[in-house]
Formats: C-alpha cells, sequence, structure tokens
C-alpha cells in the first residue's frame, strides 16, 4: 500500500465553490441553508474526500468497520488456546488443564477451549484468525497499567496522553460525525482518549437522550434551540461563492473557537447522534437471537447500529469477569461460552445482514495468566496471551507461533507478536489509516487483513 | 506583569468569580454578601478561612491497620478461610472508598473554607495518585489530609512531603526501589508531573535521581513511612549539572533551585483557577516571585486573586466545570443536600472524575476534555435528576469500584428525595414577570446573563405556560436551563 492512499486531505480540484457543494453534497441534501459555519466546513470537507474515491471517508456509511472486543481482567490465554500437545503444560495445571479429549485441535500442539466449538467453525469456514503469544516488551502485571499500555499503544515504560483509537481519530478523522467511535458501556474507553475528543458512548440506547419532565410539551424545542451553535444567515452568503482553496483547510478553524462555541458544537452533536441512535434502535430490532449475557446484549446492540447505517467506524466492546485467581475453572468455562455464543451470533447477524465483509472484530485482554496454576486453583497474573481476529474481509490462519513452555520469561510466556504489529495492521489494511503516525512508528504488519 | 485589580473595579459579577474559582460557588445571597464586604475583605476572606477539622473528624475506619499481623493471621488459614479473608476485605476496601469519596465531597460541600478544599483538589489532580493501584483507602485518606495540611502552605515542603507519602510511595513503586535495583518511576514522574515538566532534565537525571529515592520503605506495623538505610544508596550521584551523595530530600532542593519549576507550578496554578494559555510574561512575574517566597503558596494565591486578569473577560466564565464543580456547585446553587453516595460516585465516574481514582499518574486532562457527547447528556439529565424529575440509571457500587468486575447485580433507577424547595430557589416575588424570573435563573445558575436571544427563548416558554408558573413548569424551566452549554461554564 502505498503512502498515497493514506491522504485525507480535501482535494480542492473536485469542487470549486461551496455553492457547488451545497448542491452536490451528499450531506448537503439533509441540511437547510441555516447549516452553522463549522457543519458547513465540516461537511464540505468530508464531501471534497468522498470525491475522491481513492480515500476512505470516514463518513461513508459501507466503510470498513473495526470493533474492539476486550476481555477485561486479562483471560487466561493458555486455557483459551490450550498447548494440548505439550507435557509442561498439563504438569503445570494439574486440577485446571483442559483434558487433551476435549480441545479442539487447531494443530498437533494446539487447539482451542472446548466452549469455542462456534469460533472453530468460524476458523474453518475462513473467517477468524488465532494470532498466538501476543504481547510487549516488558511486560506489567499491574491490571492498570498493562491495559493502559494496551489502550494507549505505549512502550512498557513511557505513559502515553491519548490512546490508540483516539489518534486514529485525531489523525483521520477530523469533523467526522461524533458516531465514528461507539463504545457499548457507560464510559468512553482510554483508547478513544484524544486531543480532539470524539466518539459516544451508551449502553442502552434509550438512555442515550435528553430526558425532560415537560408533559405538556414546548421543552424539546427550548432544549434543541439552546443546543445548536448560533446560526448566523449572513455568513452562508458572504462566503457563497468563495474559492474553495480558502476553505480547504477548513477543519481547522480560523479562530481558536471559544469554549461556549465548543460545548455548542458538541452539543449539537449530542443531539444529532442521539437522534440518530433512537432512529436505529426503533427500526431495528435485533435479526437473530443472541444470548442473553451482557456480551450477548452488547454485540446485539452492535449489530442494529450496523445494520441501520450508523457511519461508525469503530466499535468499543468489554466482557469482564477474566481475573481468575481462584477455582478458575467453571468461571473460565462459563466466559468462554459467553464469548463463543456471543461472536457466533454476531457473525449470523453480520452475514444475515450482508454486512460480514466490512465487520473485522479483535478481541485483547490486558495480560494472559501464569503457566503453572496457584494454590488456590486459579491462575496468576501473567504475559503473552492469543488474539482473536475475526470477520468477512480477513485472511484466516494461524498467526505467530506458540511460546515456549520452556523457555520462559521471568515465568511468563515471552511474547513473540507485538500487539501494536496487530494494530498497525488493521489500521494500515483494514481501516485504510497512516499507522507509523497513530502508532509514533511503524510496526511490522502481518498477513491477517 | 500583573496588574493589580482596584477596588471600585469590584462588583457583583467579579465577587461571583472569585467564589466561584477559589471554591465552589454561592447562592445569589452568598455572593451579594461576599460582594458587599468590598475587594479587600473578600480576598481576605478566601485566604484566611477559619480550620474546619472539628466540623470534618476523620473517618472512623481511617486507622493504621498492622498488616504484619494480617499477613501472619492470614498464614494460619486454610485456602477456603483465606478467600474468605480476602473477599470480606474487598468488601471493606470497597465500602470505606466510598465512603472515603463521599467524605471529601462532603467536606467539599459544607465547609466554611472552601478555598482549602479547591486547593486539595488541584493538588490532588498534581500529585494525582490512584485508590486502583493502592487498594488501601486509609492512605489515600491520609494522602488527602497531608495534601490539605500544605494546600497553600510550602510548595518544598509538600513535595518532600509526597516522596514519603504511603500512598505514593505505593502508586508510583519507591517501596520497591532498591540500592541494587533502584526503580526510577517515582524519580522521574517527580520531575515530568510534579515539578519541571518535560524538557527540563535528561535520562540521565532520571537514573541517578532513582538512586537517591532507594530505601524509602512502608513499615508494614503502621502503614507510615519508614527509612531503611541499608536499601539506600549512598553513592555519588550526578544530578541537575550537581555531584554529591544525594538523599531524597537533596534532590528535590536541587529542583526547587530550577527556574523550571516555579514556572511550571506557576502555569498550572494560573490555568486552574484562571485560564488555559496563560502569557509567559504573566507566568514569568508570578513565578520569579514564588521562587523569592521559596515556594510559599499563599502569597501566590493573594496575588493571583488581587490581580485584574484573573477577572478579564479571558477568565470570567471561560471554564468548562469539572465533574467535582458541577456536582458540588449544583448542590449549592440549589440548595440541595448531595445525592447520595453511590449516586453521586456514579454520577462522577460516567462524568470522568472520581475523586481518589485519576486516570493516570497526570491527572484528570480537565478543560474540554471533560465534555464528550456522552458525558453531556449525561450532564444534562443528572440536571433533571438534580431538580427531582427524573430518576438516574446506577450500576452497582461493586462495578463503580472495579469497572473490570463481572456483571453482577443489575443495574436500577435511583430516585431523588432530596429536591431543591421552589419556595426558596425562586422566590414568590420575582415569579409574577417571566424577564425577571429568567434574570434571576440567570443569575442564580450562571452567574451570568444570557444573550438577549436566548433570554427571550426561555420567556416565551413561560409565556406560553401562562401566568403564575406551577411547580412543574419552574422544576422544568430549572432543568432546561441547566440543560445548556452555558451551566457547563463557570
Amino acid at each position: 500500500m502505498s503512502d498515497s492512499d493514506h491522504i485525507i486531505e480535501p482535494h480542492t480540484s473536485t469542487l470549486h465553490t461551496r455553492r457547488q457543494f451545497l448542491r452536490t453534497s451528499m450531506l448537503g441534501a439533509a441540511v437547510s441553508f441555516t447549516l452553522p459555519v463549522f457543519l458547513q466546513k465540516t461537511f464540505f470537507t468530508l464531501d471534497a474526500m468522498a470525491a475522491d474515491s481513492a480515500i476512505q471517508t470516514v463518513n461513508g456509511k459501507d466503510g470498513p468497520i473495526l470493533v474492539v472486543l476486550q476481555l477485561a481482567g486479562g483471560n487466561d490465554g493458555m486455557n483459551t488456546v490450550v498447548p494440548y500437545g505439550d507435557d509442561i503444560y498439563y504438569r503445570s495445571r494439574p486440577v485446571i488443564g483442559i483434558p487433551k479429549n476435549t480441545v479442539i485441535p487447531l494443530n498437533d500442539y494446539a487447539g482451542l477451549n472446548p466452549q469455542l466449538a462456534g469460533l472453530k467453525g468460524l476458523y474453518d469456514e475462513g473467517h477468524l484468525s488465532v494470532l498466538q503469544g501476543v504481547g510487549y516488551p516488558n511486560p506489567n502485571r499491574s491490571h492498570f497499567r498493562s491495559t493502559e499500555i494496551w489502550q494507549t499503544a505505549s512502550d512498557a515504560d513511557k505513559v502515553e496522553q491519548y490512546g490508540w483509537l483516539g489518534r486514529y481519530f485525531d489523525s483521520c478523522c477530523k469533523g467526522a460525525d461524533p458516531t465514528v467511535g461507539v463504545a457499548i458501556g457507560n464510559q468512553v474507553p482510554q483508547s478513544f482518549s484524544a486531543a480532539d475528543p470524539t466518539g459516544v458512548s451508551f449502553a442502552r440506547p434509550e438512555q442515550y437522550r435528553w430526558v425532560n419532565g415537560d408533559k405538556s410539551g414546548g421543552s424539546e424545542n427550548v432544549y434543541r434551540h439552546m443546543n445548536e451553535p448560533e446560526m448566523d444567515p449572513a455568513t452562508l452568503d458572504e462566503n457563497d461563492g468563495g474559492s474553495v482553496d480558502s476553505l480547504a483547510g477548513a477543519s481547522a478553524p480560523s479562530h481558536r473557537e471559544s469554549t461556549l462555541e465548543f460545548l455548542q458544537r458538541t452539543a449539537l452533536d449530542a443531539q444529532l447522534s442521539s437522534d440518530k441512535v433512537l432512529e436505529i434502535a426503533k427500526k431495528y430490532p435485533a435479526s437473530v437471537s443472541y444470548p442473553r449475557t451482557a456480551l450477548g446484549d452488547s454485540l446485539s446492540l452492535v449489530g442494529r447500529m450496523i445494520a441501520g447505517g450508523l457511519a461508525t467506524r469503530v466499535y468499543y466492546v468489554s466482557q469482564g469477569g477474566y481475573d481468575t485467581h481462584v477455582n478458575q475453572a467453571g468461571t473460565h468455562t462459563r466466559l468462554m461460552t459467553e464469548l463463543n455464543d456471543g461472536l457466533v451470533a454476531f457473525s449470523k447477524d453480520l452475514k444475515a445482514q450482508g454486512n460480514f465483509g466490512r465487520v473485522t472484530l479483535m478481541t485483547f485482554s490486558e495480560f494472559g495468566r501464569r503457566v503453572a496454576q496457584n494454590a488456590s486453583n486459579g491462575t496468576d497474573h501473567g504475559a503473552a496471551a492469543p488474539m482473536f481476529v475475526m470477520g468477512g474481509g480477513i485472511k484466516p490462519g494461524l498467526f505467530g507461533a506458540y511460546p515456549s513452555l520452556n523457555t520462559l520469561n521471568a515465568g511468563d510466556l515471552a511474547y513473540n507478536l507485538d500487539f501494536r504489529s496487530v494494530y498497525a495492521t488493521l489500521l494500515d489494511k483494514w481501516l485504510r489509516a497512516p499507522s507509523k503516525e497513530v502508532l509514533g512508528r511503524q510496526f511490522p504488519l502481518l498477513g491477517i487483513v | 506583569m500583573l496588574t493589580p485589580l482596584l477596588a471600585h473595579q469590584w462588583d457583583l459579577q467579579k465577587a461571583a468569580h472569585l467564589l466561584n474559582r477559589a471554591g465552589f460557588g454561592g447562592t445569589p445571597d452568598e455572593i451579594k454578601a461576599f460582594c458587599e464586604l468590598g475587594f479587600e475583605h473578600a480576598v481576605q476572606l478566601v485566604l484566611d478561612g477559619p480550620d474546619d477539622s472539628t466540623q470534618f473528624p476523620k473517618p472512623v475506619w481511617a486507622q493504621p491497620q498492622n498488616l504484619l499481623q494480617l499477613h501472619n493471621q492470614m498464614m494460619t488459614l486454610t485456602p477456603d478461610e483465606k478467600k474468605e479473608m480476602q473477599q470480606e476485605i474487598q468488601k471493606q476496601y470497597r465500602q470505606d472508598d466510598l465512603d472515603l469519596i463521599n467524605w471529601w465531597l462532603s467536606r467539599m460541600r459544607y465547609s466554611p473554607n472552601p478555598f482549602r478544599e479547591k486547593m486539595t483538589l488541584f493538588w490532588h489532580g498534581h500529585f494525582a495518585t490512584s485508590v486502583a493501584k493502592v487498594r488501601d483507602s486509609y492512605l489515600m485518606w491520609l494522602q488527602n489530609e497531608m495534601l490539605r495540611e500544605h494546600a497553600y502552605g510550602n510548595f518544598g515542603l509538600m513535595v518532600k512531603a509526597i516522596s514519603r507519602d504511603p500512598a505514593m510511595l505505593i502508586w508510583l513503586d519507591t517501596r520497591e526501589s532498591k540500592k541494587d535495583h533502584p526503580n526510577e518511576n517515582f524519580a522521574r514522574e517527580v520531575m515530568e508531573l510534579f515539578t519541571l515538566g518535560i524538557g527540563n532534565y535528561t535520562e540521565n537525571d532520571v537514573q541517578q535521581g532513582a538512586k537517591a529515592f532507594t530505601g524509602y520503605r512502608i513499615d508494614p506495623r503502621d502503614e507510615t513511612f519508614r527509612y531503611a538505610p541499608f536499601q539506600h544508596d549512598e553513592s555519588v550521584k550526578q544530578f541537575l549539572g550537581r555531584t554529591g551523595p544525594f538523599t531524597g530530600d537533596d534532590v528535590i532542593d536541587i529542583i526547587l533551585d530550577q527556574p523550571a519549576c516555579a514556572r511550571f507550578i506557576t502555569r498550572k496554578l494560573w490555568t486552574f483557577y484562571a485560564y488555559e494559555d496563560p502569557d509567559p510574561q504573566l507566568v514569568e512575574a508570578l513565578a520569579s516571585n514564588f521562587r523569592g517566597s521559596s515556594y510559599e503558596i499563599r502569597p501566590l494565591m493573594n496575588t493571583l486573586f488581587r490581580s485584574a486578569e484573573f477577572y478579564s473577560p479571558d477568565a470570567v466564565r471561560s471554564q468548562i466545570k469539572s465533574p467535582v464543580q458541577w456536582v458540588i456547585q449544583t448542590s449549592k446553587v440549589l440548595e440541595t443536600p448531595l445525592p447520595r453516595p453511590q449516586v453521586t460516585v456514579n454520577a462522577l465516574r460516567q462524568l470522568g472524575q472520581v475523586p481518589f481514582a485519576p486516570p493516570n499518574v497526570k491527572g484528570w486532562d480537565g478543560g474540554r476534555a471533560w465534555i464528550t457527547t456522552s458525558t453531556l447528556l449525561y450532564r444534562y439529565n443528572m440536571a433533571n435528576f438534580a431538580i427531582g424529575n427524573g430518576t438516574l440509571h446506577i450500576e452497582p457500587v461493586k462495578k463503580v469500584a472495579n469497572p473490570n468486575a463481572m456483571a453482577g447485580p443489575v443495574s436500577y433507577d435511583a430516585r431523588n428525595f432530596n429536591a431543591p424547595d421552589l419556595a426558596k430557589v425562586i422566590p414568590a416575588a420575582v415569579r409574577t414577570d417571566p424577564h425577571r424570573l429568567v434574570d434571576y435563573l440567570c443569575f442564580r445558575l450562571y452567574q451570568d446573563p444570557l444573550t438577549p436571544k436566548d433570554k427571550e427563548t426561555f420567556v416565551q416558554y413561560l409565556a406560553a405556560k401562562g401566568p403564575n408558573p406551577d411547580d412543574n413548569t419552574l422544576r422544568e424551566l430549572l432543568h432546561l436551563m441547566m440543560s445548556t452549554p452555558q451551566y457547563q461554564l463557570t
């Protein structure tokens, strides 16, 4: 892929005047002449980008989608992708080792947890890749710190201010609709943290809205009026017919946006995205049945938003409960079942929608766990672990070598795939974003996409 | 240079501004009374607030534990008993953590010296330490008290105190730093984030500085700081251009000698209290005085609060309320008690600022980073809750304390039983005329008039409801006026 694919700049030659922009804009049709100035600029930029078909515009409803699934708490990688061909595994885990005859083989050394039969199905049909031994140098075993390292794609000894997805939004999605990043849950994840924050989060669409207690009406209009930028009808006329060049840098406002203007802009974003999310939630009930679990609910919601055409590049979903220090067998089995059933339902949903080819899902966890079980038949914090990458547009297979159970690094599995190579690949080859710019340096790309 | 504000320039809006920034705001009556004191006395009242420690006694659980004893006790237990005990400790810790947050929020809300609490909040964001790693509510409380003690005392003493603070020793791994294997975490952050800022030291300074902070331990018998001389590296260090067998305190003294230190701190204080991106000359003027006074914070704040720049259009209503400011100030302007601890902590988590749990050692980014579409909508809906209109969706405490916890019990909708007393918040005298009513609420909520156009929007809303608006209309008007960008400003 050449560098030119990464240029996401408005092509000034494609459009000549604002009037023409408004006539031809895919978004212009939806807005009246009282369009706020910042939106005119934003739409203009996007529209100019859309005009160059070689470039993936961030607002396109047919663009690639990345779903990031966090397995929070530190998933036991060795009981997820099981090194069943290694005696050391069974010696280290006499109680919690997965019996050889139940493992679903991927090759004669490693196989999937017996609960992951659905994932094996996806693997066989060419829609799942399994990455073994993913981690980073000098692994940190604190949930807090290691999660931060994964979320910000930093080196272990550096604190990075912004999240890796936030930096992607910053560098490639300027001026995009705030639903460019959607986190299912109540918080915006640290990975969305950005210099110019964008992205929305909601757990239940029906709560992602302004609630008012006025039964007799009137409030809604006041709310809408107060939560949009001041409109000056003169502005449009003033600029109409102006040369494109003066607008080319539109994503950088000519004056520093005041705090009030910033708030008004965000307030309008909130209104518009809330309207859209609610509308989609109403129009698109889940088309397939999902397991009644927190993960199932979240993935179902993502499925509905994708079906409804929300202009989202990145969805973020989390499954908790992986911190299995004590008597882990039952808990981990349940988690694997939920993961398997959730992902199978999600892939079915996307296939039924015809959207499977535009969606790639990636799992990650802050760390794997120690090789040996502990005194409480659980496992303590470890290091390298596998990741799954699923989707209709990926290259399937088993990537990376299983870390040696013989040669450990401070008692833990040594990584042989840097997780930032996975990020870089998904950025460069899937989202078509310059990974070097987003991640600060070029990581080797993998053949997963 | 800073220009002093003149006494005759003092007015209601400046009084409100000082109350908002130095503390957490006030009611219309409080602002008026404060204004009538005159500029001189008003600033003095802020800086000479009373000691409120008898009013806010330490929480009953805030006692050191004998960790050694606890450890020995646990060694005698069966695995099942141990598990049970660990779960019990976890449960207690979550409870204490919630109580601790509430203890501090109440102090912010009701202290007769809100300036001290606001400064403590600043230093908490500056020496950002999180219970997520420290996992000991007592030590978090202890650090909070230490920051309060030094809040507008001497910065140098505060940095030395933080270098020995047990919660900090855990947070930045100093307690694990050994002579043969110094941990660089604290040495790096003390320069990068606490005193100098990046670019004012080298990697070598970090490595050499780390040696000076070796041998700092926590005594497991009573959770106090303990110096372990055998773990201290007594060798000669080269640090910021000087050479000697420096101790940790020596290193801090050398740092305080750097002009960059006073600049770094005054810039950050100015940003927190006045506005972002202050002019370098302004910072330089403040910084040279700060250094000249051996880092006394109170005189610095005195200069700041007396400067015309602090009351300039760049400053007044240019800030976005932090979530903590939003919660405390809302409770003040609506003259209501704080919501239940679970509700408040839930809300603060949604809004992005849980005290004692900053996201990382850099603290909260603040400013525009507080606002996303979700947090803004949440603020609006939190306003609906605050006026007693709607319910608020909250998660169980376990999930609040540990977002990685399993789903567990289902979340629920909380109701507010402490809605504002409308008779008090909106006096009958102002209700007869929509213009007067909106003006009155503008002052109560924003301490600032709206643009004529925006004001008209609310006046029309009231007019459509007919004369003598009922309580529902008034409540909804409050909600509407708080569901605005304007209400997020201070």
